[in-house]
């Protein structure tokens, strides 16, 4: 306890003085940044066939080797419009995201002024360890740079905007200020970068840091067309911390760690390797595993595996995994896999296309993915329909055996062809005319087995199924469409 | 037709137990009236989930009760739930009677109640039921509103007659007539009267900001159910078809179901395995008349010149009867015969009293089954028991877990200081056992095997207890946490007040 609280006080005093110092840097011109003007245009997955309106954000580029400005992806999604603008004196130019990985939280942009970026000097990349002082970029309005420090307090695998993907992230305790363009701050060590600002709590003053590791990873991987992202390994795991348990699985005193594998996701790099659910992983590589999951890492020490699979390792690397499986141990080679998107039934992010979805004479059809339920406001998880949200979490449990998405009615478009049914809603179709719906895509053809003239679609949940004149639906597509003003009728791509 | 709500959302409150001394001024009244009309007061005892061994709450309150025949009381049953000690006094007497709970109706509301002294009738005279006042007609409250020892008359007028949710269970609906008087706790189980006659029970009323000066009152038909119920000495519950319908007012579904223009017939749109019409009934039957009354497309049907809704049929039938269903299967009209062989079996999502919470603890684990109760002691976060909740009846869950295990609570032992990660799970198999039910588990901790091999819905790593370690622990537990018993697994209604 005593040391505890000494250790918070030298904080504190470190973080003062260190503060006071920023003002000598303050003379020096910001070299290493641009400003990035984005204008960003979410879809509406509410009302898929429209945008909701634009709005403009102002953030920090760090310029890096070979005319490339980093941001996070956040910045970027649904970009309509990029520029960079030089701090001191507003130049701009127009600008665009060369790659982007949303999971990760970076991008790449570009401009074809190649003159434009030329006086600056590109920043190279710096790990930070536990107790490194950092310093953060901000730029006054004036264009000089602002620069707060602090101590880096932690690093950690931890949660991404991009909800289900954790990567590694710094920690830092400092007190930044609030300034206009305090989007995607370059964290510094030594002239070198060390991370972004992904997440800044003012009230503890803590900052999360998306840290160089991960850039390093993003920049190598930037370099092959087409991108393939970082890899995982599929399987939950679960510690094997008590001894009840770990007697119960036949681990033997001489065999110390081990995390247990709860779930493997089918179709996974780990499935595909032979690793099945309930198996012990002890080892990757030549890193043992610890009962929590957690490895020797060199350069942090103790920390989640997904640091190694999923950050040191690349996509297509094979890992020598030891696992224990009833009493024997088996050496498996897995080869790491990147896991697009596309492949989750409720798809995590949707930046940068549309929606899909088909307007069956008034009945709007949509998959569903997160970005739709993210449609409910901050509290989704509580406001969505509750089967949409517990369908999304559990989805690699309830999915097992399809469908590929889940189409679904979001609500209906009154007129007289949907009469007794304006109140059907946030209900999931399960089939149209007997042809079972998998995707948005099945529907087209789905349709063109009306029998006597009627369409009947069928639903999970009440009513079962409704019927709807498939001569009349498609003879008042035209006048429908102009009824409620929609560019388009579908959009299935 | 049984409406299952989702979790509560409205704001109905059921008009219960205010104390108070407050002194209501004495309207002029014809005087066999008042004289029939008691102030009851309730000692209650919740049930208490969160350690079900001790005895929960203790509160007391008060509402009102009249005299429906020579010798019975009736009230709502919410006035005289989880009773201990009821006592009834009448304005013009000072002594205290000491009631006791007769049939208690937790579906309707609805209760009579013995009194042992039969002094207590002396110059009492039953109160006559009358029918379904006219709308706009006014109506008189009679009751003890806010605790006071005086009887209390309110005068209103009767604004709307519908169905309504019983917030007394939460899970019923029955008619239900709104007055535009104020109905305060206190009044609960009042007559309302009209030309000297009983109209209603006054029983809930309405808080909130958009309506003021709103009651509800029980309506005969209602009460009349009730008593006719407890005829035969038990009461057997309300009976529904447990079905639900989907109108067929759209032109192409009359099409595709083979129903002419004519406005008639609803969609059978669910089936209840667990009901009385599971194998009578499929989805995509049409209902086209029930008992000879035809049925509309909006599922209205014309009964004593009121248009009610169909399951206005079902709600008058008692254990045992029949109904006749004209239906449309396959395009082909057909009768079928249902009978009310039983009332609806699962009642988890009701608000349940008089009853001693289930249980086993084992190893410091708590383990009691989902109810609209357990959910209301604990704040679970998990989206997987609010899921098996609020979709218990709609998928049918109950049919492979008629009673939800869940692990509610974990009492810290080194037995179990690993054991964190599966709170609020719910039980699918122990030692590979199917846990159905909370005996279940039960009995399969009463097995003596090496490992407790317990597996949870969702959850695939097992939590696993060392029965040496269990054993090791279990006099510890018991000691340090003060448990006076391990399980309860009786879920037999019962109050010291009553039978």
């Amino acid at each position: 306890m005593m040391r505890r609280a000494f250790l918070l006080f030298t904080c504190l005093l470190f973080t003062t003085a260190q503060g006071l110092r920023a003002e000598d840097i303050q003379s020096e011109a910001p070299s290493s940044v641009v400003r990035v003007n984005v204008t960003n245009q979410p879809w509406d997955f509410v009302h898929p066939w429209g945008k909701r309106p634009p709005y403009s954000r102002r953030a920090i580029g760090t310029i890096l080797a070979g005319n490339r400005v980093l941001v996070t992806a956040e910045l970027v999604a649904n970009a309509n419009y990029v520029e960079f603008e030089t701090a001191e004196g507003g130049q701009k130019v127009p600008a665009s995201v060369e790659v982007v990985d949303y999971e990760a939280n970076l991008a790449l942009l570009k401009t074809d002024d190649l003159d434009f970026l030329k006086p600056f000097k590109p920043l190279e990349l710096t790990p930070a360890k536990i107790g490194d002082v950092l310093s953060v970029w901000q730029l006054e309005n004036n264009g000089a740079l602002l620069v707060t420090k602090g101590p880096m307090t932690t690093a950690e695998v931890a949660r991404y905007p991009a909800d289900d993907s954790p990567l590694l992230v710094y920690r830092m305790t400092t007190p930044l200020q609030f300034r206009d363009s305090s989007f995607t701050l370059p964290v510094v060590k030594d002239g070198k970068l060390a991370g972004l600002v992904m997440r800044y709590d003012n009230t503890t003053n803590n900052a999360e840091v998306l840290p160089a590791p991960v850039i390093e990873h993003f920049l190598t991987d930037a370099k092959k067309a087409p991108y393939e992202g970082f890899a995982r390994l599929g399987i939950t795991s679960s510690p094997t911390r008590d001894p009840q348990f770990r007697r119960f699985l036949g681990l033997t005193a001489d065999t110390p760690g081990g995390v247990y594998i709860s779930d493997v996701l089918s179709d996974g790099p780990a499935a595909k390797g032979g690793v099945e659910p309930g198996d012990v992983l002890l080892q990757v590589d030549d890193r043992p595993v610890d009962q929590d999951g957690n490895y020797k890492d060199d350069e942090y020490g103790k920390i989640a595996i997904t640091h190694l699979l999923s950050t040191r390792r690349y996509d297509g690397d094979v890992v020598k995994l030891t696992v224990y499986r009833k009493g024997e141990k088996k050496q498996l080679d897995v080869t790491l896999k990147h896991r697009p998107v596309e492949s989750y039934v409720i798809e995590p992010y949707v930046y940068d296309h549309a929606p899909k979805f088909y307007v069956l004479g008034g009945l709007i059809l949509q998959e569903l993915s997160r970005q739709y339920l993210k449609e409910f406001g901050a509290d989704w998880q509580k406001k969505a329909p509750e089967q949409f949200v517990y369908f999304d979490r559990q989805q690699n449990e309830v999915f097992k055996n399809g469908p590929k998405k889940v189409v679904f009615l979001n609500r209906v478009l009154p007129s007289d062809l949907t009469i007794g049914y304006e109140e059907l809603n946030q209900l999931i179709v399960t089939k149209i005319n007997g042809v079972s719906i998998q995707s948005l895509a099945d529907v087209p053809g789905a349709l063109e087995k009306a029998s006597n003239g009627l369409h009947k679609v069928e639903f999970d949940g009440e009513p079962r199924f409704i019927f709807l004149d498939a001569t009349a639906v498609a003879a008042a597509q035209e006048s429908f469409r102009q009824k409620y003003r929609l560019p388009a009728l579908q959009r299935l791509d | 037709m049984r409406i299952f709500p989702a979790l509560m959302t409205h704001r109905f409150w059921p008009i219960a137990l205010a104390l108070g001394l407050l002194v209501s001024p004495l309207f002029g009244q014809p005087n066999e009236i008042r004289k029939s009309v008691a102030r009851i007061t309730n000692t209650m005892e919740d049930a208490n989930y969160r350690l079900p061994w001790l005895p929960g709450a203790m509160a007391t309150g008060s509402g009102t009760g009249w005299v429906v025949s020579p010798d019975r009381i009736i009230t709502n049953a919410h006035v005289v739930s989880n009773a201990r000690f009821l006592t009834i006094e009448k304005e013009d007497d000072p002594k205290k009677y000491i009631a006791t709970v007769e049939h208690i109706a937790h579906d309707c509301d609805l209760a009579v109640l013995k009194v042992q002294d039969p002094a207590f009738f002396k110059n009492t005279k039953p109160l006559a039921l009358g029918g379904i006042p006219e709308l706009e007609s006014s109506v008189a409250v009679f009751g003890y509103p806010i605790g006071g020892e005086r009887l209390s008359v309110t005068q209103g007028v009767v604004s709307r007659v519908d169905f309504r949710t019983y917030t007394h269970s939460v899970l019923d609906s029955h008619l239900t007539i709104q007055i535009d008087a104020a109905i305060n706790p206190g009044n609960s189980g009042g007559p309302v009267l009209q030309d000297g006659k009983v109209v209603g029970i006054a029983f809930q009323g309405f808080s909130g900001d958009v309506a003021q000066n709103v009651g509800y009152m029980i309506p005969t038909p209602v009460i009349a159910h009730f008593l006719k119920d407890i005829e035969d000495g038990h009461y057997d519950r309300y009976m529904d078809l447990s079905i639900s319908i989907t109108n067929t007012l759209n032109p192409a579904m009359r099409k595709g179901l083979g129903l002419a223009d004519d406005d008639r017939g609803v969609m059978v749109s669910s089936v209840q395995s667990a009901g009385v019409c599971a194998g009578k009934l499929e989805i995509g039957d049409v209902l086209l008349a029930i008992d000879g009354h035809p049925i509309a497309s909006d599922g209205m049907l014309e009964l004593d010149g009121e248009r009610v809704l169909m399951s206005e049929v079902a709600e008058r039938k008692f254990l045992g009867d029949e109904v006749k269903l004209e239906i449309l299967r396959d395009k082909q009209v057909m009768d079928v015969t249902v009978k009310f062989d039983h009332a609806w079996p699962f009642l988890m999502q009701a608000n349940s009293y008089d009853v001693q919470p289930a249980y086993v603890l084992f190893g410091g684990l708590l383990f009691q089954p989902l109810s609209r109760n357990l959910l209301g002691a604990y704040q679970f976060q998990s989206d997987r028991v609010n899921y098996f909740y609020d979709n218990f009846v709609t998928k049918e869950i109950y049919k492979e877990h008629p009673e939800i295990v869940v692990l509610s609570a974990i009492l810290p032992d080194p037995l179990n200081t690993y054991l964190g990660e599966f709170r609020e799970g719910i039980v699918d198999e122990i030692n590979d056992h199917k846990i159905r039910t909370l005996k279940d588990a039960a009995n399969a901790f009463a097995e003596k095997p090496e490992f407790y091999v317990i597996k949870f819905i969702g959850h695939p790593r097992p939590l696993v207890l060392e029965r040496i370690a269990v054993e090791a622990a279990r006099e510890r537990i018991r000691r340090r946490y003060n448990v006076l018993a391990e399980q309860n697994l009786s879920t037999a209604e019962f109050t010291s007040a009553s039978r």
